[in-house]
Protein backbone atom coordinates (compact mmCIF):
# COMPACT_ATOMS: atom_id res chain seq x y z
CA UNK A 1 0.00 0.00 0.00
CA UNK A 2 1.16 3.21 -1.14
CA UNK A 3 1.39 5.94 1.34
CA UNK A 4 1.71 9.39 0.17
CA UNK A 5 4.52 10.97 0.81
CA UNK A 6 4.46 13.98 2.31
CA UNK A 7 4.50 16.84 0.57
CA UNK A 8 8.12 19.13 0.08
CA UNK A 9 8.40 21.41 2.60
CA UNK A 10 7.83 24.67 1.42
CA UNK A 11 10.22 27.35 0.54
CA UNK A 12 9.82 30.71 2.70
CA UNK A 13 8.02 32.96 0.38
CA UNK A 14 10.21 36.10 0.01
CA UNK A 15 8.20 39.50 0.12
CA UNK A 16 9.49 41.49 -3.10
CA UNK A 17 10.99 45.31 -2.02
CA UNK A 18 11.01 48.51 -4.06
CA UNK A 19 12.55 51.63 -3.48
CA UNK A 20 10.65 53.95 -1.53
CA UNK A 21 11.79 58.51 -1.48
CA UNK A 22 9.78 60.55 0.00
CA UNK A 23 8.52 64.06 -1.55
CA UNK A 24 6.86 65.58 1.08
CA UNK A 25 9.31 68.07 1.82
CA UNK A 26 7.58 70.84 0.27
CA UNK A 27 4.18 69.60 2.38
CA UNK A 28 5.61 70.18 5.54
CA UNK A 29 6.01 73.27 7.54
CA UNK A 30 8.80 73.71 9.85
CA UNK A 31 7.68 77.06 11.94
CA UNK A 32 4.15 76.73 11.66
CA UNK A 33 3.81 80.52 12.86
CA UNK A 34 0.10 82.65 12.94
CA UNK A 35 1.70 86.65 12.89
CA UNK A 36 -1.41 87.98 10.40
CA UNK A 37 -0.18 86.62 7.45
CA UNK A 38 -2.84 87.50 4.60
CA UNK A 39 -3.93 85.09 1.99
CA UNK A 40 -3.11 87.76 -0.75
CA UNK A 41 0.81 86.35 -0.48
CA UNK A 42 -0.20 82.45 -1.83
CA UNK A 43 -2.24 84.12 -4.09
CA UNK A 44 0.70 86.45 -5.35
CA UNK A 45 3.17 83.29 -5.88
CA UNK A 46 0.66 81.46 -7.31
CA UNK A 47 0.20 84.19 -9.80
CA UNK A 48 3.52 84.76 -10.74
CA UNK A 49 4.65 81.09 -11.00
CA UNK A 50 1.69 80.12 -13.10
CA UNK A 51 1.44 83.17 -15.43
CA UNK A 52 5.75 82.43 -16.09
CA UNK A 53 4.36 79.39 -17.32
CA UNK A 54 1.63 80.58 -19.40
CA UNK A 55 3.79 83.06 -20.91
CA UNK A 56 6.12 80.98 -21.99
CA UNK A 57 3.39 78.32 -23.45
CA UNK A 58 1.35 80.82 -24.84
CA UNK A 59 3.56 82.03 -27.97
CA UNK A 60 3.71 78.25 -29.09
CA UNK A 61 -0.79 78.18 -29.51
CA UNK A 62 -1.12 81.86 -30.32
CA UNK A 63 1.83 82.78 -32.26
CA UNK A 64 0.32 86.02 -33.59
CA UNK A 65 -1.92 87.86 -30.58
CA UNK A 66 -0.18 90.23 -28.38
CA UNK A 67 -0.44 89.45 -24.61
CA UNK A 68 -1.37 92.10 -22.01
CA UNK A 69 -2.36 93.01 -18.64
CA UNK A 70 -6.06 93.58 -17.28
CA UNK A 71 -5.49 97.38 -17.12
CA UNK A 72 -3.68 97.55 -20.40
CA UNK A 73 -6.86 96.09 -22.32
CA UNK A 74 -7.97 98.53 -24.94
CA UNK A 75 -11.53 97.91 -26.55
CA UNK A 76 -11.91 95.67 -29.86
CA UNK A 77 -8.36 94.61 -29.94
CA UNK A 78 -7.32 91.09 -29.75
CA UNK A 79 -5.22 90.24 -27.07
CA UNK A 80 -4.62 87.32 -24.60
CA UNK A 81 -4.34 88.00 -20.56
CA UNK A 82 -3.47 85.46 -17.58
CA UNK A 83 -4.60 86.15 -14.10
CA UNK A 84 -6.60 84.82 -11.34
CA UNK A 85 -10.07 83.20 -11.91
CA UNK A 86 -12.68 84.23 -9.17
CA UNK A 87 -16.37 82.59 -9.38
CA UNK A 88 -18.56 85.04 -7.90
CA UNK A 89 -21.55 82.69 -6.99
CA UNK A 90 -24.98 83.51 -5.45
CA UNK A 91 -25.54 80.50 -3.52
CA UNK A 92 -21.52 79.96 -1.45
CA UNK A 93 -22.09 80.69 1.84
CA UNK A 94 -20.44 83.63 3.30
CA UNK A 95 -20.06 84.74 6.97
CA UNK A 96 -21.72 87.77 6.31
CA UNK A 97 -25.09 85.95 5.72
CA UNK A 98 -25.31 86.12 9.88
CA UNK A 99 -25.62 89.56 9.76
CA UNK A 100 -27.66 90.52 7.30
CA UNK A 101 -31.20 91.45 8.10
CA UNK A 102 -33.13 89.10 6.01
CA UNK A 103 -31.83 86.06 7.97
CA UNK A 104 -35.65 84.22 7.71
CA UNK A 105 -35.33 84.06 3.86
CA UNK A 106 -31.94 82.45 3.62
CA UNK A 107 -33.21 78.39 3.20
CA UNK A 108 -32.35 76.31 5.94
CA UNK A 109 -31.39 73.34 3.70
CA UNK A 110 -27.43 72.81 3.40
CA UNK A 111 -26.55 72.58 -0.12
CA UNK A 112 -24.21 69.93 -1.46
CA UNK A 113 -23.78 71.90 -4.04
CA UNK A 114 -23.25 75.86 -4.47
CA UNK A 115 -23.81 76.15 -8.26
CA UNK A 116 -26.33 78.69 -9.69
CA UNK A 117 -26.80 79.30 -13.32
CA UNK A 118 -26.45 83.24 -12.47
CA UNK A 119 -22.80 82.80 -11.52
CA UNK A 120 -19.97 84.73 -13.52
CA UNK A 121 -16.11 84.66 -13.22
CA UNK A 122 -13.95 87.56 -13.39
CA UNK A 123 -10.09 87.65 -14.30
CA UNK A 124 -7.81 89.36 -12.12
CA UNK A 125 -4.54 90.29 -11.75
CA UNK A 126 -2.19 92.80 -9.99
CA UNK A 127 -3.57 95.27 -12.18
CA UNK A 128 -7.39 94.94 -11.92
CA UNK A 129 -10.05 92.62 -12.63
CA UNK A 130 -12.90 92.57 -16.03
CA UNK A 131 -15.58 90.60 -16.16
CA UNK A 132 -16.18 87.72 -18.43
CA UNK A 133 -18.62 86.40 -20.83
CA UNK A 134 -19.21 84.68 -23.34
CA UNK A 135 -20.87 81.92 -24.76
CA UNK A 136 -18.36 78.89 -25.01
CA UNK A 137 -16.89 79.85 -21.54
CA UNK A 138 -19.16 78.03 -18.57
CA UNK A 139 -18.66 78.96 -15.69
CA UNK A 140 -19.33 75.40 -14.48
CA UNK A 141 -16.28 73.65 -14.83
CA UNK A 142 -13.83 76.66 -13.39
CA UNK A 143 -13.77 77.88 -9.49
CA UNK A 144 -11.79 80.56 -7.62
CA UNK A 145 -8.26 80.44 -8.09
CA UNK A 146 -7.74 78.71 -11.10
CA UNK A 147 -4.86 80.70 -13.47
CA UNK A 148 -5.70 80.76 -16.52
CA UNK A 149 -4.72 82.76 -20.17
CA UNK A 150 -7.45 83.56 -22.15
CA UNK A 151 -7.91 85.39 -25.50
CA UNK A 152 -10.31 87.21 -26.49
CA UNK A 153 -11.56 91.03 -26.50
CA UNK A 154 -12.89 93.42 -24.88
CA UNK A 155 -16.22 94.51 -25.41
CA UNK A 156 -18.30 97.98 -25.12
CA UNK A 157 -20.32 97.05 -22.07
CA UNK A 158 -16.76 96.40 -20.58
CA UNK A 159 -16.12 93.14 -20.17
CA UNK A 160 -13.85 90.48 -21.54
CA UNK A 161 -15.64 88.21 -23.95
CA UNK A 162 -13.62 85.09 -24.31
CA UNK A 163 -12.34 83.34 -27.70
CA UNK A 164 -10.55 80.70 -26.10
CA UNK A 165 -9.65 79.33 -22.77
CA UNK A 166 -5.55 77.93 -22.94
CA UNK A 167 -4.87 76.33 -19.27
CA UNK A 168 -1.29 75.17 -18.48
CA UNK A 169 -1.66 71.55 -19.56
CA UNK A 170 -0.26 68.41 -17.91
CA UNK A 171 3.19 69.26 -16.77
CA UNK A 172 6.31 67.20 -18.17
CA UNK A 173 6.92 63.76 -16.96
CA UNK A 174 10.11 61.87 -16.15
CA UNK A 175 9.91 58.83 -18.29
CA UNK A 176 8.12 55.47 -16.61
CA UNK A 177 10.69 53.10 -15.65
CA UNK A 178 10.69 50.34 -17.94
CA UNK A 179 13.32 47.88 -16.64
CA UNK A 180 10.79 46.60 -13.86
CA UNK A 181 9.66 43.28 -15.64
CA UNK A 182 7.94 41.53 -12.72
CA UNK A 183 4.89 42.25 -10.64
CA UNK A 184 4.56 44.16 -8.01
CA UNK A 185 1.63 45.58 -6.32
CA UNK A 186 0.57 48.47 -4.04
CA UNK A 187 -2.51 48.18 -1.94
CA UNK A 188 -4.49 51.39 -1.53
CA UNK A 189 -7.18 52.01 1.31
CA UNK A 190 -8.91 55.05 2.84
CA UNK A 191 -11.56 55.44 5.02
CA UNK A 192 -11.31 52.85 7.60
CA UNK A 193 -13.17 54.68 9.80
CA UNK A 194 -12.12 52.63 13.18
CA UNK A 195 -14.10 53.44 16.18
CA UNK A 196 -17.05 54.24 14.37
CA UNK A 197 -20.62 51.99 15.01
CA UNK A 198 -20.97 51.49 10.82
CA UNK A 199 -17.57 50.03 10.75
CA UNK A 200 -17.00 46.22 10.93
CA UNK A 201 -13.73 45.91 12.58
CA UNK A 202 -13.34 42.10 10.54
CA UNK A 203 -13.10 43.71 7.54
CA UNK A 204 -9.73 45.14 7.71
CA UNK A 205 -8.67 42.70 10.14
CA UNK A 206 -9.24 40.20 6.77
CA UNK A 207 -7.54 42.64 5.06
CA UNK A 208 -4.67 42.92 7.03
CA UNK A 209 -4.26 39.24 7.13
CA UNK A 210 -4.47 38.81 3.58
CA UNK A 211 -1.54 41.54 2.70
CA UNK A 212 0.83 39.50 5.75
CA UNK A 213 0.00 36.51 4.50
CA UNK A 214 -1.72 35.15 6.79
CA UNK A 215 -4.99 34.11 4.73
CA UNK A 216 -4.86 31.46 2.00
CA UNK A 217 -2.82 28.41 0.57
CA UNK A 218 0.27 28.74 -0.78
CA UNK A 219 -0.82 30.44 -4.19
CA UNK A 220 -2.90 32.95 -2.27
CA UNK A 221 0.41 33.72 -0.14
CA UNK A 222 2.35 33.92 -3.35
CA UNK A 223 0.30 36.90 -4.61
CA UNK A 224 0.69 38.73 -1.26
CA UNK A 225 4.38 38.39 -1.16
CA UNK A 226 4.01 40.13 -4.14
CA UNK A 227 2.65 43.05 -2.01
CA UNK A 228 5.33 45.92 -1.78
CA UNK A 229 3.77 48.94 -0.12
CA UNK A 230 0.53 50.10 1.67
CA UNK A 231 -0.66 53.59 1.74
CA UNK A 232 -3.28 54.84 3.90
CA UNK A 233 -4.98 57.81 2.45
CA UNK A 234 -7.13 59.18 5.32
CA UNK A 235 -10.08 58.91 7.60
CA UNK A 236 -8.52 56.15 9.77
CA UNK A 237 -10.49 56.79 12.93
CA UNK A 238 -13.36 58.19 13.97
CA UNK A 239 -12.98 60.11 17.36
CA UNK A 240 -16.72 59.94 19.03
CA UNK A 241 -16.46 63.76 19.15
CA UNK A 242 -19.92 63.91 20.84
CA UNK A 243 -18.14 63.07 24.12
CA UNK A 244 -16.27 66.62 23.45
CA UNK A 245 -19.20 68.26 23.72
CA UNK A 246 -19.96 67.40 27.27
CA UNK A 247 -19.25 69.63 30.01
CA UNK A 248 -17.13 67.68 31.82
CA UNK A 249 -14.56 65.03 30.76
CA UNK A 250 -14.34 62.08 32.64
CA UNK A 251 -11.57 59.96 33.09
CA UNK A 252 -13.64 57.20 31.49
CA UNK A 253 -14.64 59.31 28.81
CA UNK A 254 -10.88 60.42 27.99
CA UNK A 255 -10.18 56.18 27.76
CA UNK A 256 -13.09 55.73 25.66
CA UNK A 257 -11.77 58.57 23.01
CA UNK A 258 -8.60 57.09 22.42
CA UNK A 259 -9.93 53.73 21.82
CA UNK A 260 -10.05 53.99 18.35
CA UNK A 261 -6.24 54.72 17.90
CA UNK A 262 -5.36 52.60 20.00
CA UNK A 263 -6.69 49.83 18.14
CA UNK A 264 -5.60 51.06 14.82
CA UNK A 265 -2.33 51.05 16.19
CA UNK A 266 -2.81 47.42 16.78
CA UNK A 267 -3.62 46.74 13.54
CA UNK A 268 -1.00 48.86 11.84
CA UNK A 269 1.39 46.73 13.70
CA UNK A 270 0.58 44.09 12.13
CA UNK A 271 1.01 45.34 8.67
CA UNK A 272 4.30 47.36 9.39
CA UNK A 273 6.08 44.34 10.58
CA UNK A 274 5.56 42.95 7.30
CA UNK A 275 6.00 45.39 4.79
CA UNK A 276 6.23 49.13 4.52
CA UNK A 277 3.56 51.31 5.06
CA UNK A 278 2.49 55.16 4.95
CA UNK A 279 -0.18 56.93 6.94
CA UNK A 280 -1.97 60.02 5.85
CA UNK A 281 -4.00 62.23 7.64
CA UNK A 282 -7.89 62.86 6.54
CA UNK A 283 -10.34 65.41 6.95
CA UNK A 284 -11.54 63.49 10.54
CA UNK A 285 -8.14 62.46 11.64
CA UNK A 286 -6.64 63.82 14.61
CA UNK A 287 -4.11 66.46 12.82
CA UNK A 288 -4.45 70.08 12.19
CA UNK A 289 -7.36 70.96 9.89
CA UNK A 290 -5.93 73.35 7.32
CA UNK A 291 -4.10 71.93 4.54
CA UNK A 292 -0.99 70.65 3.91
CA UNK A 293 -2.04 68.33 6.79
CA UNK A 294 0.87 67.35 8.57
CA UNK A 295 1.74 63.93 9.60
CA UNK A 296 -0.17 62.63 12.40
CA UNK A 297 2.08 62.50 15.54
CA UNK A 298 4.28 59.26 16.29
CA UNK A 299 2.83 58.91 20.11
CA UNK A 300 -0.21 58.40 18.57
CA UNK A 301 1.00 54.88 17.29
CA UNK A 302 3.34 53.77 20.03
CA UNK A 303 3.59 50.16 18.88
CA UNK A 304 3.78 50.85 15.40
CA UNK A 305 6.47 53.55 15.20
CA UNK A 306 8.65 51.08 16.76
CA UNK A 307 9.30 49.73 13.45
CA UNK A 308 11.07 51.63 10.47
CA UNK A 309 8.49 50.31 8.24
CA UNK A 310 5.88 52.85 9.23
CA UNK A 311 5.73 56.10 7.96
CA UNK A 312 3.79 58.77 8.95
CA UNK A 313 3.17 61.24 6.11
CA UNK A 314 1.42 64.64 4.63
CA UNK A 315 -1.84 65.54 3.31
CA UNK A 316 -1.08 65.47 0.05
CA UNK A 317 1.44 62.94 0.15
CA UNK A 318 3.89 62.77 -2.91
CA UNK A 319 6.91 59.82 -3.21
CA UNK A 320 8.50 57.52 -5.65
CA UNK A 321 8.30 53.82 -5.54
CA UNK A 322 11.32 52.40 -7.87
CA UNK A 323 11.14 55.78 -10.16
CA UNK A 324 7.27 55.83 -10.32
CA UNK A 325 6.00 58.91 -8.94
CA UNK A 326 2.87 58.53 -6.70
CA UNK A 327 0.63 61.67 -5.82
CA UNK A 328 -2.27 61.72 -3.24
CA UNK A 329 -4.27 62.79 -1.23
CA UNK A 330 -7.35 62.16 1.27
CA UNK A 331 -9.82 63.79 -0.60
CA UNK A 332 -10.48 67.76 0.36
CA UNK A 333 -9.21 69.03 -2.54
CA UNK A 334 -11.79 67.18 -4.96
CA UNK A 335 -14.10 67.29 -2.17
CA UNK A 336 -14.32 71.07 -2.04
CA UNK A 337 -13.95 71.16 -6.08
CA UNK A 338 -17.70 69.11 -6.17
CA UNK A 339 -19.00 71.43 -4.01
CA UNK A 340 -17.96 74.72 -6.39
CA UNK A 341 -18.20 73.15 -10.02
CA UNK A 342 -19.69 70.35 -11.41
CA UNK A 343 -17.76 67.35 -14.17
CA UNK A 344 -19.57 64.03 -15.29
CA UNK A 345 -17.58 62.04 -12.38
CA UNK A 346 -14.67 62.64 -9.13
CA UNK A 347 -11.93 61.40 -12.45
CA UNK A 348 -12.99 64.42 -14.06
CA UNK A 349 -12.18 67.02 -11.53
CA UNK A 350 -9.10 64.68 -10.89
CA UNK A 351 -8.14 65.20 -14.43
CA UNK A 352 -8.43 69.60 -14.47
CA UNK A 353 -6.30 70.11 -11.56
CA UNK A 354 -3.85 68.32 -13.34
CA UNK A 355 -4.37 70.34 -16.79
CA UNK A 356 -4.74 73.72 -14.08
CA UNK A 357 -1.40 72.07 -12.14
CA UNK A 358 -2.65 72.42 -9.01
CA UNK A 359 -3.82 70.50 -6.24
CA UNK A 360 -6.09 72.54 -4.58
CA UNK A 361 -7.30 75.73 -6.54
CA UNK A 362 -9.83 76.35 -4.02
CA UNK A 363 -7.71 77.11 -1.11
CA UNK A 364 -7.45 79.42 0.71
CA UNK A 365 -10.76 80.66 -0.99
CA UNK A 366 -12.99 77.77 0.64
CA UNK A 367 -10.11 75.02 1.54
CA UNK A 368 -8.97 75.34 4.86
CA UNK A 369 -4.76 76.33 3.65
CA UNK A 370 -1.90 78.06 5.76
CA UNK A 371 -1.32 81.25 4.51
CA UNK A 372 2.27 80.74 3.07
CA UNK A 373 4.32 83.54 1.95
CA UNK A 374 6.77 82.46 -0.69
CA UNK A 375 5.49 80.18 -1.81
CA UNK A 376 2.48 77.90 -3.27
CA UNK A 377 3.22 73.93 -2.46
CA UNK A 378 -0.33 72.98 -4.04
CA UNK A 379 1.61 73.21 -7.41
CA UNK A 380 2.58 70.52 -9.67
CA UNK A 381 5.86 70.71 -11.16
CA UNK A 382 6.62 67.90 -12.47
CA UNK A 383 3.45 64.93 -13.66
CA UNK A 384 3.06 61.45 -11.73
CA UNK A 385 2.75 58.65 -12.65
CA UNK A 386 -0.28 57.75 -10.01
CA UNK A 387 -2.28 60.43 -8.97
CA UNK A 388 -4.75 59.45 -6.29
CA UNK A 389 -7.18 60.78 -3.86
CA UNK A 390 -9.22 58.82 -1.33
CA UNK A 391 -12.75 58.83 0.91
CA UNK A 392 -14.33 58.85 -2.44
CA UNK A 393 -18.16 57.22 -2.94
CA UNK A 394 -17.11 54.34 -5.08
CA UNK A 395 -13.85 52.80 -6.82
CA UNK A 396 -12.88 54.32 -10.14
CA UNK A 397 -10.15 54.41 -12.41
CA UNK A 398 -8.85 55.75 -16.02
CA UNK A 399 -5.35 56.24 -17.98
CA UNK A 400 -5.18 59.75 -18.73
CA UNK A 401 -2.69 60.59 -21.63
CA UNK A 402 -1.33 63.98 -21.84
CA UNK A 403 -0.40 65.77 -25.10
CA UNK A 404 2.99 65.34 -24.97
CA UNK A 405 2.87 61.66 -24.10
CA UNK A 406 2.40 61.78 -20.34
CA UNK A 407 0.67 58.91 -18.59
CA UNK A 408 -1.16 59.45 -15.52
CA UNK A 409 -3.75 56.57 -14.08
CA UNK A 410 -6.15 58.21 -12.21
CA UNK A 411 -7.61 56.79 -9.10
CA UNK A 412 -10.44 57.44 -6.84
CA UNK A 413 -10.24 55.13 -3.83
CA UNK A 414 -13.41 54.31 -2.18
CA UNK A 415 -14.02 54.51 1.69
CA UNK A 416 -13.51 50.93 2.89
CA UNK A 417 -16.09 51.01 6.18
CA UNK A 418 -18.64 51.73 3.39
CA UNK A 419 -17.53 49.78 0.80
CA UNK A 420 -14.95 46.86 1.94
CA UNK A 421 -12.95 47.50 -1.15
CA UNK A 422 -9.19 48.10 -1.54
CA UNK A 423 -6.96 49.02 -4.38
CA UNK A 424 -4.59 47.55 -5.91
CA UNK A 425 -2.26 48.65 -8.07
CA UNK A 426 0.17 46.32 -10.45
CA UNK A 427 3.81 48.76 -10.70
CA UNK A 428 4.69 46.69 -14.03
CA UNK A 429 2.18 48.58 -15.84
CA UNK A 430 0.03 50.27 -13.96
CA UNK A 431 -2.57 48.48 -13.71
CA UNK A 432 -5.24 48.44 -11.23
CA UNK A 433 -7.98 46.24 -9.77
CA UNK A 434 -10.21 45.76 -6.32
CA UNK A 435 -9.79 43.52 -3.66
CA UNK A 436 -12.95 43.63 -2.11
CA UNK A 437 -13.67 42.18 1.70
CA UNK A 438 -17.65 40.74 2.32
CA UNK A 439 -18.63 39.57 5.75
CA UNK A 440 -21.93 39.44 5.44
CA UNK A 441 -23.25 35.43 5.56
CA UNK B 1 -2.53 119.90 9.27
CA UNK B 2 0.00 122.52 10.68
CA UNK B 3 1.57 125.29 9.08
CA UNK B 4 4.91 124.95 8.83
CA UNK B 5 6.10 128.24 9.27
CA UNK B 6 3.28 131.03 10.69
CA UNK B 7 4.92 134.42 9.42
CA UNK B 8 4.65 132.65 5.78
CA UNK B 9 0.89 132.21 6.03
CA UNK B 10 -0.03 133.68 2.74
CA UNK B 11 2.25 133.09 0.63
CA UNK B 12 2.61 129.57 -0.19
CA UNK B 13 -0.41 127.69 -0.21
CA UNK B 14 -1.42 126.08 3.35
CA UNK B 15 -0.89 122.16 2.55
CA UNK B 16 -2.29 119.98 4.78
CA UNK B 17 0.40 117.19 6.18
CA UNK B 18 -0.46 113.92 5.06
CA UNK B 19 1.04 111.37 7.51
CA UNK B 20 -1.60 110.12 10.09
CA UNK B 21 -1.00 110.13 13.84
CA UNK B 22 0.38 106.71 14.64
CA UNK B 23 -1.95 103.94 15.77
CA UNK B 24 -2.98 104.33 19.34
CA UNK B 25 -3.37 100.69 19.27
CA UNK B 26 -0.12 99.58 17.94
CA UNK B 27 2.59 97.33 20.21
CA UNK B 28 4.05 100.00 22.70
CA UNK B 29 7.60 98.25 21.65
CA UNK B 30 7.22 100.39 18.70
CA UNK B 31 8.34 104.04 18.62
CA UNK B 32 5.51 106.08 16.26
CA UNK B 33 7.75 106.91 13.32
CA UNK B 34 4.99 108.75 11.59
CA UNK B 35 4.05 111.07 14.64
CA UNK B 36 3.39 114.52 13.23
CA UNK B 37 3.71 117.51 15.25
CA UNK B 38 1.22 119.74 15.79
CA UNK B 39 1.14 123.29 15.84
CA UNK B 40 4.50 124.05 16.73
CA UNK B 41 7.31 125.55 15.22
CA UNK B 42 10.48 123.63 16.87
CA UNK B 43 10.90 121.38 13.29
CA UNK B 44 10.84 123.92 11.11
CA UNK B 45 12.68 127.21 12.81
CA UNK B 46 12.22 130.10 10.12
CA UNK B 47 15.67 130.02 9.52
CA UNK B 48 15.87 126.61 8.07
CA UNK B 49 13.23 127.76 5.49
CA UNK B 50 16.29 130.30 4.17
CA UNK B 51 17.87 127.38 1.98
CA UNK B 52 14.37 127.87 -0.06
CA UNK B 53 12.72 124.59 0.74
CA UNK B 54 10.67 123.64 2.86
CA UNK B 55 11.94 120.38 4.31
CA UNK B 56 8.93 118.21 3.92
CA UNK B 57 10.52 114.65 5.25
CA UNK B 58 9.88 114.50 8.61
CA UNK B 59 11.38 111.38 10.20
CA UNK B 60 12.04 109.26 7.19
CA UNK B 61 15.23 109.95 4.84
CA UNK B 62 16.67 108.68 1.91
CA UNK B 63 17.06 105.12 2.96
CA UNK B 64 13.78 105.01 3.95
CA UNK B 65 12.45 106.67 0.85
CA UNK B 66 14.08 103.69 -1.58
CA UNK B 67 12.34 101.27 0.88
CA UNK B 68 9.01 102.57 0.33
CA UNK B 69 9.09 102.42 -3.31
CA UNK B 70 10.43 99.22 -2.70
CA UNK B 71 7.00 98.27 -1.07
CA UNK B 72 4.72 100.30 -3.46
CA UNK B 73 6.00 98.04 -6.38
CA UNK B 74 3.51 96.39 -7.28
CA UNK B 75 5.66 94.00 -9.66
CA UNK B 76 7.13 92.34 -6.17
CA UNK B 77 3.32 91.60 -5.09
CA UNK B 78 1.24 92.51 -1.57
CA UNK B 79 3.79 94.25 1.22
CA UNK B 80 1.63 93.43 4.03
CA UNK B 81 2.14 90.78 6.49
CA UNK B 82 5.26 90.30 5.75
CA UNK B 83 8.89 91.82 6.53
CA UNK B 84 10.70 93.49 3.93
CA UNK B 85 13.88 91.30 3.91
CA UNK B 86 11.26 88.45 3.67
CA UNK B 87 9.74 89.94 1.01
CA UNK B 88 12.72 90.75 -0.63
CA UNK B 89 14.15 87.24 -0.71
CA UNK B 90 10.61 86.12 -1.74
CA UNK B 91 11.57 88.58 -4.89
CA UNK B 92 14.95 86.63 -4.86
CA UNK B 93 13.52 83.42 -5.09
CA UNK B 94 10.83 84.30 -7.84
CA UNK B 95 13.56 85.27 -9.85
CA UNK B 96 12.41 89.16 -9.97
CA UNK B 97 15.70 90.78 -9.72
CA UNK B 98 14.75 93.25 -6.66
CA UNK B 99 17.28 95.54 -6.38
CA UNK B 100 20.54 94.68 -4.63
CA UNK B 101 20.60 98.28 -2.71
CA UNK B 102 17.41 97.56 -0.81
CA UNK B 103 18.96 94.51 0.26
CA UNK B 104 22.43 96.03 1.52
CA UNK B 105 19.79 98.79 2.77
CA UNK B 106 17.96 95.88 4.65
CA UNK B 107 20.73 94.04 5.95
CA UNK B 108 22.26 97.52 7.33
CA UNK B 109 19.70 97.09 10.18
CA UNK B 110 19.34 100.67 10.11
CA UNK B 111 16.01 100.81 8.70
CA UNK B 112 12.46 99.50 9.88
CA UNK B 113 12.05 96.17 9.04
CA UNK B 114 8.44 96.55 8.67
CA UNK B 115 6.46 97.77 5.39
CA UNK B 116 4.94 101.13 5.26
CA UNK B 117 1.55 100.39 6.00
CA UNK B 118 2.26 97.83 9.34
CA UNK B 119 0.47 99.02 12.30
CA UNK B 120 -1.30 101.85 9.79
CA UNK B 121 -4.13 99.45 8.48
Amino acid sequence: MEIDAPPPPAAALQRKQSAYLSLDETFQIRKETYRGQQYSQIYFARLHMMRTLLYSLVPNLKPHVPVCTVLGLEGGKECIIVGTLYKHMKLKPTILDEYSKERSAVPLVKLHNFMHPDDHLVLEDESGRVKLSGSLFSPASYVTGVVVALHGKETDAGDFLVQDVLEAGLPSQLEFPLKSREDKYVVLVSGLNIGSSTCNPLQFQLLVDHITGHLGDEQEQGIAAEIVHVVIAGNSVEIPRGILNRQNLASKDLSTLSEPIKELDILLMQIAAGLPLDIMPGPNDPANFSLPQQPLNKCLFPGSSAYNTFKSCTNPHCFELDNIRFLGTSGQNIDDLDKYSEAKNKLEFMERTLKWRHLAPTAPNTLGCYPFADRDPFLIESCPHVYFVGNQDKYETQMLKGSEGQLVRLISIPKFCETGTAVVLNLKNLECHTLTFGTSV
Amino acid sequence: MATRSANMKGFFKQKKNTKSTSSKKGSSKRSPTNASTVGSNVTQPPALISHGSIDLKDDHDQAEEVLRQFDMNMAYGPCLGMTRLSRWERAQKLGLNPPKEVEILLKGDRASSECLWDGRV
